[in-house]
């Protein structure tokens, strides 16, 4: 198809990166990434087992984005992403207690079990929004808010799946910030599909962020989602030139979730041997494992350790919302609104 | 105390003045708002004061306008946003239903959404079924909106300052056809509590209960019975939602007898909830059964005669009021 063009990446010298980041940096993330894969396979189980209801999205394969994002920018801008929230909000300091918690419904849940699986939520993360697309106008606000205030210190970070590239939530957004200056930084997590849809059969152009950023005279970037050094030496560079320049930009991180749209997708429509494939070669955790081991940083068993620890904290976490107490009856209609009295 | 005699369009442009004087993290954005002074001039003179950063022009795009605000209400700002007819916010559905009015609930109470949505609501002149709808039943279903409606210049500026004082989003109701009607209101600064329904008018036989724009023809109708001897006493609801129950519920429990007036649809309509809770709180006192008067079954007729006979109106009501009276 002659829409299809290549796409340019981003690279950053891994060296460079590490050398910014330090050692333990560089472990304290890897960790964290350990974490968020540790508490989507646990949550999964979890939910197997009827403790968590709804819908589960798990963000296992795309650790690297959100991750490296957080290692490069810091946890003090605003934040919105989609239903696929776990990652940002462990990123952002939820604990794990707190979010598997919210996943149980219990009472010592992030959002007091209102929210569940697909709705978390930080003093800077807005949340968790389950709508495709109908998050991106928040976001946007939340950069306008930056701008009216004068804060020359913050983004607002805004994720988004490929999926949502076609709504008119996310074309309106572009169209305000771009036309108002706003210091916002839409990322597209395109994980090749949108539920079953894959990215070609929804999206006419190729690539997304590349093409669309010209129509709303933004800049654009395309990176590696797989690559944890990519990633944060992107976010470093945007957040700078964000700030700087007051424009928004538009970044498309390319990925492939590990698992179905939600717990309940089979993953009929994609093929297996693919899938087991790019599990294996893309792994973000295993390369970047790699890499930290080529640097001599860490050893394979070191890893191992490290892997565990964060097994433990989860399961730690599982049982701390196994035993919370439900959400009283008696809270079921508080808090609808806010109080006007502050 | 020193009064002024003004329109209800001005009314509403102090309200938002003396609001954005008092805080500065209150801004207006909207079509038109700011360098054409607003569609129905109620933002007149407001960006020659404030500027182009509190006063706003948006493009056409309710969607994006209305959830970018809501995103800065979440984090800290207390925007008021204009639909330059109600009708638009339907673009703006998903941003006022999945997120305005649910956040705060959501997110177990971390973020509040303090935020005004304002406009002209219901019918206006003639402008056919894609600009007349009265969206009052559609957002009073979501709990977590607040929903005002007030029917003259007093409450319009009080309510509207209360409003953007609130720290909830509010679903602010005004009419095209009323922007221009005057009333003598003080100079000195005063609230309009919301929540509060007000006698409008005192009567003893029967309770006639509406508001904004159709309590005109309410007083028409109660002048006409008036003149037999028969006393209606109206009230004004002014906030839809939270709904006043024991104003209403004193009344009727006084008169035994009582007709409900609403400009938008019957079917699940306003009148059909208030009419509920008056049989839950009053179910004993009613002499005869409710009687409601409301928009027909039909989108709006763009033609006048049909117009005119698919909205409530003063023989309607009087009809109704009979009704309950035999």
């Amino acid at each position: 198809m002659s829409k299809r063009a290549p796409y340019h990446f981003f690279e950053a010298d891994p060296k460079k990166v590490l050398a910014e980041l330090g050692k333990d940096g560089a472990l304290e993330f890897l960790k964290k990434m350990l974490l968020i894969r540790n508490f989507e396979i646990r949550g999964e189980q979890a939910y197997q087992q009827g403790k968590v209801g709804g819908f589960y999205h798990s963000y296992m394969g795309q650790e690297a984005i959100q991750a490296g994002c957080i290692a490069a920018v810091g946890a003090d801008h605003w934040f919105t992403t989609t239903y696929r929230c776990h990652a940002l909000a462990l990123l952002l300091g939820v604990t794990p207690n707190e979010a598997m918690a919210e996943l149980y419904g219990r009472s010592t849940g992030n959002a007091m079990g209102r929210g569940g699986s697909m709705h978390l939520y930080a003093d800077r993360l807005l949340g968790g929004l389950a709508i495709v697309g109908g998050h991106v106008p928040i976001a946007t606000g939340a950069a306008f808010t930056i701008k009216y205030t004068k804060n020359k210190e913050m983004a607002s970070f805004c994720f988004l799946g490929d999926g949502a590239v076609v709504q008119g939530a996310v074309h309106e957004s572009l169209n305000l910030a771009a036309l108002w200056n706003l210091p916002c930084i839409y990322v597209i997590e395109n994980n090749q599909w949108g539920m079953g849809t894959a990215v070609s059969r929804a999206v006419c152009i190729e690539p997304i962020a590349e093409n669309m950023a010209k129509a709303y005279g933004i800049k654009s970037y395309t990176v590696d989602g797989s690559n944890f050094f990519n990633c944060y030496a992107l976010f470093d560079q945007v957040l700078n030139e964000v700030l700087q320049t007051g424009r928004p930009v538009l970044i498309e991180a390319i990925t492939e979730r590990f698992r179905g749209h939600s717990i309940s997708d089979p993953g009929l429509y994609r093929s297996k041997d693919e899938l087991a494939s790019t599990m294996e070669h893309k792994d973000p955790i295993t390369l970047f494992k790699n890499a930290l081991i080529a640097q001599k940083i860490l050893t394979e068993e070191q890893f191992k350790e490290l892997d565990k620890e964060q097994r433990e904290i989860v399961i730690a976490a599982m049982k701390f919302a196994d035993e919370s107490p439900w959400p009283d009856q008696m809270t079921l209609e508080q808090g609808v609104f806010a109080p006007e009295d502050k | 105390m020193g009064t002024q005699i003004i329109e209800i369009r001005e009314a509403l442009r102090q309200a938002i003045d003396e609001e954005m004087t008092r805080d500065s993290r209150v801004f207006i954005l909207g079509e038109e708002v700011a360098e054409y002074n607003g569609a129905y001039k109620v933002t007149k003179g407001l960006l020659a004061k404030w500027g182009p950063e509190r006063v706003i022009d948006t493009p056409i795009c309710e969607n994006g306008f209305a959830g970018l605000a809501i995103g800065a209400a979440q984090t800290g700002l207390r925007p008021i946003v204009e639909f330059m007819s109600w009708n638009f916010s339907f673009v703006a559905a998903d941003q006022l239903i999945s997120n305005a009015c649910k956040a705060h609930y959501m997110s177990g109470g971390r973020f509040d959404v303090p935020i005004v949505f304002r406009g002209p609501n219901g019918a206006a002149a003639q402008v056919s079924c894609q600009h007349s709808h009265c969206v009052e039943a559609i957002y009073g279903n979501l709990p977590g909106f607040i929903v005002i409606a007030p029917g003259n210049a007093y409450d319009a500026k009080g309510l509207l300052k209360s409003a953007i004082r609130s720290n909830n989003p509010v679903i602010f109701l005004e009419n095209e056809l009323t922007y221009g009607e005057k009333m003598e209101i003080p100079t000195e600064e005063y609230l309009v509590p919301i929540g509060k329904a007000k006698v409008i008018r005192e009567g003893k036989h029967v309770t006639l209960i509406s508001y904004s724009r159709m309590l005109h023809f309410c007083r028409e109708a109660a002048d006409e019975l008036a003149k037999k001897g028969i006393s209606v006493e109206i009230i004004d609801l002014r906030t839809i939602k939270p709904l006043d129950i024991a104003t209403v519920a004193s009344s009727v429990r006084k008169t035994h007898r009582c007709v409900l007036v609403e400009e938008g649809h019957i079917f699940a309509g306003i009148s059909a909830e208030l009419g509920f809770q008056i049989m839950e709180h009053c179910f004993d006192d009613l002499d005869a059964p409710l009687v409601r008067v409301c928009q027909r079954e039909t989108p709006m007729p763009y033609s006048k005669p049909l117009e005119k006979e698919t909205l409530p109106n003063t023989q309607r009501i009087l009809n109704a009021l009979q009704e309950v009276l035999a």
